[in-house]
């Protein structure tokens, strides 16, 4: 969700930057649901892409869904640039430690500053903030599609899945293999299928290429990608639905300002008009969406 | 959390309007950043802010502009998200009842582009005991002069001004356009059409492009600029308006925490309001109340006015000064 900023805006010296201390600011906010996180661990992943660990509440944790996001401050206290949080969906939480894992790919000025912390450095979140995807009690088969770092709401919610004895296919796709969610990511429950441009793993081309054979096994579609994807994905699930099922469920990826529905500059086109994607979204029914 | 501090923080933003706009602090969430309240009515305890400003709401519903409608720039943002809201008809439905149990002085912000439009939502509003003001924004283009913004010209600014005067006794903000070549004299000339106090500044018209794609980051091309990055402009603004007029002033323009809010105090406003500085941190507006009465007790003031306008030697005086002088103009 870095669409906002110029990509490959990397700061001229930033390594001088990484060694100012950052100062805590524990201090009351003012605000609920605005918290300091702690980074815990920064682990590379998917070529240039980090898994960053932070510490958060139990309260936080006990009611995060799968599919909702942070709004996250992505600049040094005292500095003003670049001014807006960024909002990225949840990877992975966990319990037993109280920590949230979120997965960055230095895109631009904000991602790259996030991608570049250090443990023990501290990071203002708000949050959890929009809609979750929905798993119906009737569901068994889930498939989830994923193309990139939009694997990263996926990962959860399979993550959630699998504890629940359901089945899941997870399909991504990236341009080559060292783009891939290591198969290591994903419970050993869950089949994953890979396609890669190159064909250096898996299928050679693109992800919705091999979608079509799980959509009649699927009784729940679950997505998350850029907006291109969704288009495709349209295309290669329409013919081979019944009666719109399986259902199917994106995330929108927005640039946001204040991510809680008062400035209406993430709105998504639905067929129920101009909808914030940041309070009735980020997960929308594909069916409703205009692309 | 807030300590022993005590000075008065109350401001009277209407002080000849027997209908008063007296705000318990001078703390305002700023119109377009705010929604109806509503969204961040769980995130802070809104009725703790000295008010707050509505979306700008028009004659008729506007579904507002294409994707995307935002994008950052340097120590700030642009917006041209196209005054997306219900219509005047449709919101009088909806949040006016819903504003009638909160104890938040609520400002509807209007816009238009025919006086006769301004007039006919002021008087809708009106009618609505739980609207405690209205903010005319006249940063909209006037169809009847070929779409010059009102903002940019004192008679057009007078005249939409007067107009919504004769059609509500309402305390009435006029918020000012940055875009105006010389904002004081539209200011002087709205609050001689009878305004109650004016606001300054609106976001200035800006542009970005993506230099791969070779075209505008924003659908609609250009937007308001907002943030840190147009403070200067603003404090600037506000120190020339206040000297110029004797209503209340209301600055805003890149606020982010006390000591910002206290330049535009020391400039002249008589209050503030908190834009794009609540998107980045929503805490921030309970906070400046918190953090301005615990400076002022430790700078040994009983009360806020003692503060208003103290860097400004002309404040209120409401003198007649040249268009120019190489002072204003930054030389």
């Amino acid at each position: 969700m870095a669409g906002l900023v110029a990509r490959n805006a990397r700061w001229e010296g930033q390594k001088d930057y990484r060694l100012l201390p950052v100062t805590p600011s524990m201090e009351s906010t003012g605000a609920s649901r605005e918290f300091e996180s702690q980074v815990l661990s920064v682990e590379p992943i998917m070529g240039d892409a980090v898994l960053l660990t932070v510490s958060a509440p139990a309260a936080v944790l006990s009611r995060l869904k799968p599919g909702q996001f942070f709004n996250i401050v992505t600049r040094f206290p005292g500095s003003w640039d670049p001014l807006l949080r960024r909002p990225y969906s949840v990877y992975r939480s966990h319990h037993d430690t109280s920590a949230l894992t979120f997965l960055v790919r230095p895109f631009g000025r904000g991602s790259a500053w996030l991608s570049e912390r250090l443990p023990g450095e501290q990071i203002g979140m708000l949050g959890p903030l929009g809609n979750s995807f929905t798993v119906s009690n009737r569901a068994q088969r889930l498939l989830m599609i994923g193309g990139g770092v939009g694997v990263a709401p996926l990962v959860m919610l399979s993550d959630e899945a699998a504890t629940n004895g359901l089945d899941v296919v997870f399909i991504m796709g990236a341009a080559t293999e060292d783009g891939l969610l290591a198969a290591s990511e994903l419970s050993n429950r869950i089949e994953y299928v890979v396609a890669t441009d190159d064909g250096s793993r898996g299928h050679r081309g693109l992800a919705t290429e091999v979608l079509g054979d799980y959509v009649q096994w699927a009784d729940q579609i679950f997505a998350c990608g850029p907006e291109p994807m969704y288009r495709t994905l349209r295309a290669v699930v329409e013919p081979l639905r019944i009666n719109r099922k399986p259902g199917i469920q994106v995330s929108m990826e927005r640039g946001m300002a204040c991510g809680l529905g008062a400035c209406l500059g993430c709105v998504v086109e639905t067929t129920r008009g101009m909808i914030a994607s940041c309070v009735q979204g980020p997960v929308f029914d594909l069916d409703e969406v205009i692309l | 959390m807030s300590t022993a501090a005590t000075p008065d923080l109350s401001v009277d933003l209407a002080p000849d309007n027997s209908r008063e706009l007296r705000l318990r602090n001078p703390v305002i969430a700023a119109s377009g950043c705010f929604g109806y309240g509503e969204e961040y009515s769980g995130i802070i305890d809104i009725n703790r802010l000295g008010a707050f400003v509505s979306k700008g709401i028009t004659p008729e519903r506007r579904a507002g502009n294409p994707m995307p409608r935002i994008v950052e720039s340097p120590a700030g943002m642009l917006n041209a998200i196209g005054l997306q809201n219900p219509g005047i008809h449709g919101f009088v439905k909806k949040y006016p009842p819903m504003w009638a149990r909160w104890t938040v002085p609520a400002i509807v912000n209007i816009s238009a582009e025919l006086v006769s439009d301004y007039a006919m939502m002021a008087a809708i509003l009106d009618e609505q005991p739980a609207v405690a003001a209205i903010e005319l924004n006249v940063s909209c283009p006037n169809i009847a002069r070929g779409g010059y913004c009102f903002g940019w010209d004192p008679l057009m600014s007078a005249e939409v001004t007067r107009a919504v005067r004769a059609a509500t006794t309402l305390p009435l903000i006029v918020k000012l356009s940055p875009g105006a070549p010389n904002i004081a004299s539209v200011a002087v000339a709205v609050e001689e059409a009878g305004a109650d106090a004016i606001s300054l500044i609106n976001t200035l018209v800006g542009m970005a492009i993506d230099v791969r794609a070779r075209k505008p980051l924003l659908a609609n091309h250009t937007g308001g600029v907002s943030g840190p990055a147009i403070k200067p402009i603003a404090v600037r603004m506000v120190y020339q308006v206040a000297a110029a007029v004797r209503v209340p002033v209301i600055g805003m323009g890149g606020i982010m925490g006390l000591n910002d809010a206290l330049e535009f105090f020391l400039a002249g406003a008589s209050a503030i309001q908190v834009g794009t500085g609540i998107f980045v941190d929503p805490g921030l507006p309970i906070r400046l109340i918190d953090d301005l009465a615990r400076w002022l007790d430790g700078e040994g003031f009983s009360s806020l006015d003692q503060i208003v306008g103290i860097a400004n030697d002309g404040f209120r005086s409401g003198q007649e000064r040249p268009l120019a002088t190489w002072e204003s103009l930054g030389v």
